[in-house]
């Protein structure tokens, strides 16, 4: 055995040039998307320096598509479909936002049946999102059979939405002023009884999935985001719940009928990345609980479309309206000018906060641990992107 | 007519015919094995433009299952892929590295254009940063229409992509 020091001397003996590696050549920079299994529509490059990350800048902007831009000239009808786009697996979270902000503005009041199917079409999305998102981590994470199992359950949520809107993702159903159609007959019992088959399957889920002893390895006590960090970085959504911060839009600042309906913020205490993939269950078990709810709690007839002019506009002002999305809080800011077209439209979205936080957890943990972290983030890179 | 027949030109035009027969008769049994392997192995790279990803997604699960036609979820290098599926949008930022992509892949490569934006920029083809369809780029075998394509949709297009190699020649 011959170590460094014996090689060093015996390469100078025979007269080799040695080249003392500085610390920058030590660093291996690896650029990690668009193209790359785990990385979604996403870049970032991460410098790494044997196992562990030592630096991480995270590239967004693929799907730059100029949302905002083009809410400018089009008016407010038209930009939802466009605006559901960017999230269309939670599209009826993020066209809520925009009715009530247009709402706000116009200055119109949604009937009582439309405000509960709103509810209803909003918490069926947020359940088709997570379920995506948690059959996404599944397979980075090596564990097909949890590709497999969320992905077949969403098409029993696509298909009560398909009956419910038309549409089987991209819905533009939560429209300003209410809801586009009325709910179809027997939606309430088909609803019921698939609420009560997902709730048999988040068992099977966490027997197979959360409960994995190599699952609890990955993820356990990984890239642990501490209550103070959460807070300053302003992250929203799972994230923040999952380091102690029992911060829900639903429950803080709420709408429509959402004082009305009874339910707990999920939240946990460890802030690794075990926390954040088990909040969006337990946020996915409650919302089942708040269907149920909306369900019995909905008039039994009446309107549900608010009657809008054809060109709607407000007075010139502005508004800012949020909801809890698949993701966390998802705000509008829309400045009127008195024209039919809105002068600005800016949008807030959570998945933005919740990348700002991915250069903190990334750095000082091993480049095996990069798929768990990054999508524990419940991160999706069209809507960051707008 | 004999002499005719043994024109320049026509014996040129007679041998090219003869030719072709030939090339068919010596080369389709080995064309439509190598037209048969390729059908049923056609691997798509993991680049995602926006968001159809989502319905591709739902493609590959359970219900639509689309790897009994062959395609597979790529969870590979793209230097064993021989598909791209341009899943949606392509942007200003995006378009250099699917070039990129589509040249380092190896021969034969197939182009998917998936979604009324892939084809011609859909719903925003008045945005500034989007580009008015991916066939600027790379030349795309097949459009399958939609905002987003329903899984059906985009199984019938891989399928339709399928008929195309079948009938296609061997290079």
């Amino acid at each position: 055995m011959t170590s460094i020091e014996e090689k060093f001397e015996e390469s100078k003996r025979l007269g080799l040039q040695i080249v003392k590696e500085s610390e920058e050549d030590r660093l291996m920079t690896l650029s990690v998307g668009p193209q790359h299994p785990g990385s979604g529509h996403f870049r970032f490059v991460i410098k790494v320096d044997g196992d562990y990350i030592v630096y991480c800048d995270p590239d967004p902007g693929y799907v730059h598509r100029g949302e905002e831009k083009m809410c400018e000239y089009r008016n407010v009808i038209q930009n939802i479909p466009h605006l559901e786009r960017p999230v269309i697996h939670d599209s009826a979270n993020i066209t809520y936002s925009y009715s009530l902000a247009v709402e706000e503005l116009v200055g119109i009041e949604v009937p009582r049946r439309g405000q509960f199917i709103r509810a209803i079409a909003s918490e069926l999305n947020r359940q088709v999102y997570t379920l995506y998102w948690l059959a996404i981590y599944g397979i980075f994470l090596g564990h097909s059979t949890m590709f497999m199992w969320p992905t077949g359950d969403r098409e029993v949520i696509i298909d009560l939405l398909e009956a419910l809107t038309g549409a089987r993702v991209t819905h533009a159903y939560n429209i300003p002023g209410g809801v586009r159609n009325d709910m179809p007959e027997g939606f309430r019992d088909r609803c019921l009884s698939q609420i009560r088959y997902l709730q048999k399957r988040f068992k099977e889920y966490e027997d197979i999935f959360y409960n994995n002893p190599l699952f609890r390895q990955r993820t356990e006590g990984v890239a642990v985001l501490s209550k103070e960090d959460a807070i300053k970085l302003g992250v929203t959504g799972s994230v923040v719940r999952a380091s102690s911060v029992p911060f829900d839009v639903r429950k803080a600042e709420p709408y429509d009928i959402y004082n009305e309906i009874d339910f707990k913020v999920q939240y946990m205490k460890t802030g690794d990345c075990f926390a954040r993939s088990y909040v969006p269950l337990l946020d996915m078990q409650e919302s089942c609980y708040i269907i149920e709810q909306l369900l019995d709690k909905m008039p039994a007839s009446g309107e549900v479309r608010a009657k809008l002019q054809p060109n709607p506009k407000g007075p010139p002002g502005e508004s800012y309206r949020r909801v809890e999305s698949g993701r966390g809080a998802l705000g509008y800011y829309i400045v009127s000018d008195g024209t039919p077209k809105p002068y600005r439209v800016k949008i807030s979205v959570g998945s933005f906060r919740n990348m700002l936080a991915l250069p903190y957890l990334l750095v000082g943990q091993r480049l095996a641990d990069m798929p768990a972290v990054y999508w524990s983030l419940n991160y999706w890179p069209v809507e960051a992107d707008r | 007519m004999k002499k005719e027949l043994l024109s320049p030109t026509n014996f040129n035009v007679l041998a090219s015919k003869l030719s072709d027969v030939l090339v068919k008769v010596l080369d389709s049994p080995l064309g439509y094995a190598i037209n048969w392997g390729r059908i049923w192995s056609l691997w798509p790279v993991h680049l995602e433009t926006a968001c159809c990803s989502v319905e591709f997604g739902a493609a590959s699960g359970p219900r639509y299952d689309v790897e009994r036609f062959g395609i597979i979820e790529a969870f590979g290098s793209l230097r064993q892929c021989d598909l791209i599926v341009v899943q949606g949008t392509v942007t200003r930022k995006m378009a250099p590295r699917l070039r990129m992509v589509y040249d380092q892949m190896p021969e034969p490569k197939y182009v998917i254009a998936m979604g009324a934006c892939a084809i011609t920029g859909g719903l925003y083809i008045d945005s500034y940063n989007v580009l008015p369809g991916v066939d600027g780029i790379v030349p795309v075998d097949v459009y399958v229409p939609g905002c987003p394509p329903r899984p059906e949709t985009l199984i019938q297009g891989c399928m339709l992509l399928q008929e195309k190699i079948k009938r296609s020649k061997i290079r």
